[in-house]
């Protein structure tokens, strides 16, 4: 388990694109592809988490290349920054794995017309009123209860079940990805436990990597897209990262339980037991897909709920009702999940099942699943970063079709490991040193902002860099935070 | 005993024990370790029975922590104390522990999940080890 280097071939195709070919292990059908400059090649060695990118290559129906992000590092099964298409046609397979526990965990940016200069008198008040009103940290539930049959119904209709309870608008809807309801969703093979353990955990931002922060627009790259996307310079923004919660979790734990014995059934050989899978036209396969795109829809509702507390507190701080401080939705995405689309592979059209774990959908402008009001710039990509840098506004370019599945990274991947970032912050105040840099943090969990502190994370610019010189997306945006809540 | 292990985006447990009893008493202890700060805080006032059915293999203790993270994140209960008995048919354990209270217990991580992802148990001449990654 310790982490070993990786030790295996990684080629040079361009300066921003190294392959471990097919032949590296017996078994692999594909290469794998990793996106990364020479300076985050050198680090992305330093773990297993290129062996886990010649890993996915092993399974049936793979698409292409197994693929990577720069922001890669070691997950469990598949890396984070994985992408990987199969081909149901060709016995393709769906992985949970290959999704994640946290189904749909995405980022969430709300614009306002509010400037850094009319915020900062307030913000110490606005960070504490979010840090008091949005349930954030382990075992902390939240203020909106649903019933069973309720969650169920929100799981089916996602973000229209909240519309029609007054807690979400038809702007909110026009500006999420899939209008935040995957179809598909089963709420009927979601499991008992799981939905126990989501019962109050819609509207709760949960710990670990997920936050929400105030953010200021930095700097602008592209003002065309920026102005399509409604920001500018100076600009207070809101940006929220988290998921599905226990519910999802769950549900990503029942299905692996169901699929153990799985890969056996169906001849699969796999080198990591995490990367289960059942062929998606199979029993196993369908049942999973109905629930997971049910957790998809409840991770939706979820952040759905968080913006709209979010929303109410800027209202209560700054005495204007939030639609009057312009506070709109800019784009909500996903990054762990799987979608069914289309694609060219050597010139002909076909369906794949696209497996994004810990990495976010690009669709180039005139996409057609590119929102419509955003059809000219292409499909935002929001890329955070850390609490202490920056985070990212891009959009998709149509090199992410040609490359990568019409894949961008979803962050700046970690760098240190939860034990050696706790390490590294023994008898330091990170909160005080943030704070020394005009950033207001608030953490329930001390542990929590030691982890998670800025040196823990890959600078996200050198990151974001590697996106746009390889075309995935272009950078439109850059945003700097200065309030941040963590569980 | 157990140890904490590197993991890049998560945590890891190795367990070392003389006999699976105990293994799975300690990664039960691990488990609750990273969940609160303060363990040793967390009194034996209640307890809770739990019967787990399967081999001796590395899903039972797989089974083991997912439930005992079932339990705190739907009833809140934290654990400190565990008495396992393994049997023919899987085993039959009494943990003892006390609901979360924000007051006294100070809350380190959010455990998503146990992982299959470098799953290990082996008995050896030298007792018991075991190796598990959880998602943080």
């Amino acid at each position: 388990m310790p982490a070993q280097r990786f030790t295996g071939p990684l080629e040079r195709v361009t300066a921003y694109c190294w392959r471990i070919p097919r032949s590296y292990k017996p078994g692999m059908r594909v290469d794998g592809l990793i996106f990364a400059d020479e300076q985050l090649l050198a680090h992305i060695r330093d773990d297993q988490a290129p062996e886990q990118v010649a890993n996915v290559a092993f399974l049936p129906g793979i698409q292409h290349a197994s693929l990577a992000m720069p922001d890669i590092h070691w997950g469990y099964g598949f890396c984070i920054g994985g992408v990987c298409a199969t081909d149901p046609a060709e016995g393709g397979v769906i992985s949970p794995g290959g999704v994640g526990y946290d189904i749909n965990c995405g980022v969430r940016l709300v614009r306002s017309d509010l400037s850094q200069e009319e915020v900062q008198p307030h913000l110490a008040r606005l960070v504490e009123e979010l840090f008091r009103t949005i349930p954030a940290g382990v075992g902390r539930g939240g203020t909106h209860r649903f019933s069973s049959q309720e969650l169920r119904r929100l799981m089916a209709r996602g973000v229209a079940f909240l519309k029609d309870r007054g807690l979400a608008t038809e702007g909110d809807l026009d500006h999420t990805e899939a209008r935040g309801c995957l179809a598909g969703a089963e709420p009927d093979s979601v499991s008992p436990r799981a939905l126990e353990r989501g019962s109050d955990q819609c509207g709760t931002l949960g710990a670990g990597n997920h936050f929400l922060e105030v953010q200021v627009v930095d700097a602008v790259f592209d003002e065309a897209a920026a102005q399509a996307l409604g920001l500018w310079p100076g600009q207070v923004c809101l940006m929220i990262h988290s998921g599905s919660r226990g519910l999802g979790y769950q549900v990503c734990d029942d299905a692996l339980r169901q699929l153990r014995h799985t890969p056996a059934k169906y001849g699969i050989q796999l080198p990591d037991r995490q990367l289960v899978c059942a062929p998606v036209d199979s029993q196993e396969g369908r049942g999973y897909l109905g629930a997971m795109a049910a957790a998809a829809n409840f991770a939706w509702c979820n952040r759905q709920l968080l913006m709209w507390q979010a929303r109410e507190c800027f209202a209560r701080v700054f005495g204007t009702p939030w639609e009057a401080l312009k506070m709109n939705l800019v784009y909500d995405v996903a990054h762990n999940i799987a979608k069914f689309e289309e694609h060219t592979l050597g010139g002909a059209r076909r369906r794949l099942w696209v497996h994004r774990k810990g990495a976010t959908r690009a669709f180039p402008p005139h996409h057609p699943e590119t929102p419509a009001l955003y059809q000219a710039i292409g499909q935002p990509v929001l890329i955070p970063g850390d609490m202490g840098r920056a985070s990212w506004v891009l959009v998709g370019q149509s090199g992410s079709m040609e490359q990568t599945f019409g894949t961008a990274c979803h962050g700046a991947g970690r760098r240190l490991s939860r034990t050696a970032a706790a390490r590294e912050a023994q008898g330091r105040r990170i909160d005080q040193e943030l704070a020394a840099r005009g950033i207001v943090a608030r953490a329930h969990s001390w542990k929590g902002l030691a982890e998670e502190q800025p040196a823990a994370y890959k600078d996200v610019d050198v990151v974001v860099e590697v996106v746009h010189q390889a075309h995935l997306a272009r950078k439109v945006a850059r945003m700097r935070p200065i309030g941040v809540i963590k569980g | 005993m157990y140890e904490v292990l590197e993991h890049t985006a998560d945590i890891g447990l190795r367990i070392r024990a003389d006999d699976l009893g105990s293994l799975l008493a300690d990664a039960a202890r691990g488990l609750f370790s990273l969940i609160v700060a303060n363990l040793d805080d967390v009194r034996p006032l209640e307890s809770q029975r739990i019967q787990l059915r399967g081999a001796a293999d590395e899903y039972l203790l797989f089974d083991w922590l997912a439930e005992l993270l079932f339990l705190f994140e739907t009833r809140r209960m934290l654990f400190s104390e565990f008495a396992v008995q393994v049997t023919d048919q899987g085993i039959d354990a009494v943990c003892r522990g006390e609901p979360l209270d924000d007051q006294r217990h100070r809350l380190d991580h959010e455990v998503k999940a146990i992982t299959y992802h470098g799953l290990t148990l082996v008995a050896g001449r030298d007792g018991w080890m075991a190796e598990v990654i959880l998602d943080i």
